[in-house]
């Protein structure tokens, strides 16, 4: 277990982590999700020992390793560049650290080897041992800078978007393994990215790191359904966010009116998932009581799995809405084509001034 | 919450423990040894020799009774003044000819050759005579400019001059146009190596904004080239400043630089003149380079 | 367009004279290398072509009223200074550089610091260290007082090459082998050093090019015991002979056999980095 207990760095009085706490579980997948900027490549080298932080502590079971150096931590890190040992072969990359180690090296040189086949028997790349890293497509690197930190056991293991520079393809079967890996080691993954698909899908457990400050702590499935905040909502690129405020007991934006829910003093926003959207063509009326706007189609976008269409609404703002392709057939709209668009009162997040989210079981009983 | 150096009371914020004293130093260590050595070694001989520059001198001796003797001497004689002049002029005439024969080369190496081979070959062809020993480098240029040497042989052979041009070698002119030749490669290395930094699209697009020749050179490819000239003439400078060799190999012990007058007084054991002669160097050569240094930030180019 | 070919024409022709300029005299000393000896002059016309100033050179010739070049002191002085110089200077700029790598409080101070080594006229350097060493009552010697002043010359270079490479240098790679718990000392040797091994030698060869040419700065410190180029300047005084032009020659063949050795140590590197072997132990 690793435990950080109000980690804060700055770089030139800029903050870069602010008063961060959390806690690593043992034989679990982590998951860390923040825009560009938001502090998480700081964490990570923080974590890592390559950053000083200026105040907090780092405890790794029961020992503090705030001022270890990074070879005396026992912590594994996966470069996003993958950082191999240009001048050496696959098998040199990944027996390098068993080898050399400070702490309890192996010396045997055939338990090197041994311990070497069977760590690329695990991430599969069996066969390409005598190969130099240069000689690798970008996949196998990835697997050559994973096997690498793997062989020696850490007993955390941070990735540092270990799946930014790959394909698209290649991305989607090593999400798979990456998981599959995990399980058959019980190492924890603490695995940082700025794509929120890859950290709702992937983790156990993800955090939400917005501008150092860790604003959401929780299962991926918990985050997507209610975001804590309006920046959660947004980083999770699955919610349409609607500015507005009460009027008269009445959320206004636009010419968007909802109910306020009981109990919510003040609102800022409200967020209606892209997937739970009707789209009405003219003459068809949406349903009584329902909120509804008036929007012009622009454009729609064929993801393999789902469609994407994008509206134009009165106010020059743009509106998503998603159709799972497991549920219907996709519609072809005419550009400029006015429809309007609509959804159910349950499936609308408040969120209160501060851009809190507004407790969910509330919401329901206001509609 | 057991830690093993817990003598911080929990509470916010805590203070984040202090690595170790060589951890935090580390790269001060790593510095100690240049810098002791280029304090020791560039920094305490330059301060003896302004400091030897006020000693007592006699014939015979040197006693460490402060005057400033020396320093009279220097500025009454006729001579030693000439030489401080003689240095200048010949400084600022090499510094103008390296970069009046040099740029046009570095202009075609940098701009007008593409092929990074080919720039690479031109620029090692004129760096392979610093092959050869400076002093023989220096000594070639004999029976290069003598009365009955290469330069005379060749004219005469054209039927250009009748008669061998006699001043050629042992006078200013000769030990100007050895420096210029030994010395041109530092100026051409630091301007090509700007020049073929430039962005050629910035170029393309003054073309085609209808720009004459004439007009992109001025304004495009002559400022972003002038920190390489500024380096090539720190370079030039600093070297011309204190030669001393090639002045007495060419001019035969007719012309005297600063370079040559401290020999002759070490070479007499006169050190407080000597050092005299060294601080007035020193100083010329601080005023120039802080002076080029302003111009460009040495730093930021390399 | 017309005008810019004109231009280019114009300026290959001026490169090709410049070329020429830079080359004459060296062409002139080659040619008067031959001249018949021990009594042509080096001078023009050729009396006779011979190869006498070169078996001169190396001692094969009869002895006659020319003293022969102090080849085997003073080269033997001069390239051991130089390999000294090379070690010591590559391995301060090395460090120096590895310290400029991290931001730190009064880089700019150091920095001019050790770049200020190659600006000060050697004449100005020499004479300050006779000064100090006469205080002290140091002996001058070609392997102490020059020699430490040799440092001072070739080190800011050294430093200069390696910061270059180390800003070429991919930080993540070292961190990725302290993350693995390989300590930094080690990171350093078996990781760092191998990849940033050809710029070091470019920086070694710098520093022994720069050593083994070195004149002004050894003129006032080296003592009785001349190196090379004191040597030749020592003919400087009395009348020089072809002997010093072939001399020239030899020099210049032997730099580039030094050059040659440069390229296959370089070439080594790079086959060794795409062989696929295991001769690196794991």
């Amino acid at each position: 277990m690793m435990e950080l207990i109000g980690l804060s760095k700055s770089f030139d009085s800029k903050p870069a982590i602010v008063d961060l706490s959390l806690r690593v579980e043992d034989d679990e997948y982590l998951t860390l999700l923040g825009p560009s900027g938001s502090g998480k490549s700081t964490l990570l080298r923080v974590l890592a020992g390559l950053e000083r932080p200026e105040a907090g502590r780092i405890m790794l079971g029961d020992q503090d390793i705030t001022a270890r150096p990074t070879h005396l931590r026992g912590l594994g890190i996966v470069q996003q560049n993958y950082a191999l040992f240009p001048h050496m072969t696959v098998e040199e990359n990944v027996g390098f650290g068993l080898a050399h180690r400070a702490q309890d090296p192996v010396t045997d040189t055939a338990e090197v080897a041994r311990r070497v086949a069977q760590t690329l028997e695990l991430v599969g790349l069996l066969g390409l041992e005598r190969r130099m890293v240069g000689q690798i497509s970008g996949g196998q690197k990835q697997r050559v800078s994973l096997a690498r930190t793997l062989i020696t056991e850490p007993k955390v293991c941070l990735l540092d978007e270990p799946l930014g520079a790959l394909d698209a393809n290649l991305r989607e079967r090593m999400t798979v393994e990456l998981r599959k890996i995990r399980k058959a080691l019980g190492v924890t993954f603490f695995h940082v990215t700025g794509n929120e698909s890859e950290a709702i899908a992937m983790g156990d457990r993800m955090i939400v790191l917005d501008e150092g400050r860790a604003i959401q702590i929780a299962e991926p499935d918990t985050v997507f359904d209610a975001p804590a905040t309006v920046r959660v909502a947004r980083f999770l690129n699955a919610y349409n966010l609607l500015r507005g405020s009460v009027q008269g007991g009445t959320f206004e934006s636009g010419e968007v009116r909802m109910p306020v829910p009981s109990g919510a003093q003040s609102l800022s926003c409200a967020a209606v998932r892209y997937d739970a959207v009707r789209v009405l063509r003219s003459g068809a009326e949406a349903e009584a009581g329902a909120p509804a706007l008036h929007a012009t189609f622009v454009a729609s976008e064929f993801m393999g799995s789902k469609v994407v269409y994008f509206f134009r609404m009165a106010d020059g703002g743009m509106f998503e809405v998603e159709r799972h392709l497991s549920s219907s057939d996709p519609e072809t709209y005419g550009e400029g084509e006015h429809v309007t668009l609509s959804w159910r009162m349950q499936d609308v997040l408040f969120f209160d001034a501060n851009g809190d989210l507004i407790e969910l079981a509330q919401a329901k009983g206001a509609a | 919450m057991a830690t093993n150096n817990d003598s911080v009371a929990m509470g916010a914020p805590v203070a984040a423990p202090q690595e170790s004293f060589w951890a935090r130093n580390r790269h001060y260590l790593l510095l100690a040894p240049g810098v002791v050595w280029m304090v020791l070694f560039l920094v305490v001989p330059l301060l003896m020799m302004v400091y030897v520059s006020f000693w007592t001198q006699t014939t015979f001796a040197i006693s460490s009774d402060l005057t400033i003797k020396s320093w009279q001497t220097f500025f009454a004689s006729e001579t030693y003044f000439g030489a401080l002049l003689r240095t200048l002029r010949i400084w600022l005439t090499v510094l103008f000819f390296t970069f009046l024969i040099g740029y046009p080369t570095a202009l075609f190496i940098g701009q007008f050759v593409r092929n990074k081979t080919l720039q690479t070959v031109l620029l090692v062809a004129c760096v392979i005579p610093f092959w050869t020993s400076f002093l023989i480098r220096v000594l070639a240029w004999r029976p290069m400019l003598g009365k009955e040497g290469a330069v005379n042989i060749v004219l005469q052979g054209l039927g250009i001059i009748d008669q061998p041009i006699e001043v050629l070698l042992f006078t200013e002119l000769s030990v100007i146009i050895g420096m210029v030749q030994i010395y041109v490669v530092f100026m051409v290395g630091p301007i090509a190596f700007m020049l073929a930094r430039i962005d050629h699209s910035l170029i393309e697009a003054a073309r085609d904004l209808g720009a004459s020749a004439w007009t992109i050179f001025r304004t495009i490819i002559f400022p972003l080239s002038l920190p390489g000239v500024v380096v090539g003439a720190i370079f030039v400078s600093v070297m011309v400043l204190g030669e001393f060799a090639t002045a007495s190999a060419l001019s035969g012990r007719k012309v005297n630089l600063l370079g040559n007058i401290i020999v002759t007084q070490v070479g007499s054991l006169k050190w407080a003149f000597a050092a005299v002669v060294g601080v007035i160097l020193t100083a010329v050569m601080a005023v120039v380079i802080t002076a080029l240094l302003r111009v460009v930030n040495l730093r930021k180019e390399l | 367009m017309y005008e810019l070919k004109t231009l280019r024409i114009g300026l290959a022709i001026y490169t090709a004279l410049f070329i020429g300029f830079l080359y004459g005299p060296f062409i002139v000393m080659g040619i008067l290398s031959f001249q018949n000896g021990p009594d042509g002059g080096p001078q023009f016309p050729i009396i006779e072509w011979s190869t006498f100033w070169y078996q001169h050179v190396l001692g094969f010739a009869p002895p006659s009223r020319v003293a022969p070049l102090p080849i085997g002191e003073a080269l033997t002085r001069s390239l051991t200074l130089a390999f000294a110089t090379m070690v010591v200077s590559t391995v301060l700029g090395t460090l120096t550089a590895q310290a400029f790598r991290t931001k730190f409080k009064g880089s700019g101070v150091v920095f001019y610091l050790v770049v200020l080594g190659m600006m000060v006229p050697g004449v100005l350097l020499g004479l300050g260290m006779a000064l100090v060493a006469d205080q002290m009552g140091v002996d001058r010697n070609w392997w102490s007082t020059a020699f430490v002043l040799h440092v001072v010359y070739t080190y800011p270079f050294a430093f200069l090459v390696m910061l270059a490479i180390f800003n070429r240098f991919d930080k993540s790679i070292e961190e990725a082998a302290w993350a693995l718990g390989v300590p930094p000392g080690k990171t350093f040797r078996k990781v760092t050093f191998p990849i940033i091994f050809p710029g070091v030698l470019s920086a070694m060869l710098f520093a022994l090019t720069l050593s083994y040419d070195e004149f002004p700065r050894t003129l006032f410190t080296g003592g009785s015991d001349v190196t090379m180029p004191i040597a030749i300047y020592g003919t400087f005084a009395v009348e020089i002979h072809p002997n010093l032009f072939a001399f020239g020659v030899l020099t210049t063949l032997f730099s580039f056999a030094l050059l040659t050795v440069y390229g296959i140590l370089m070439g080594l590197t790079v086959r060794r980095a795409r062989a696929s072997g295991i001769q690196e132990d794991i």
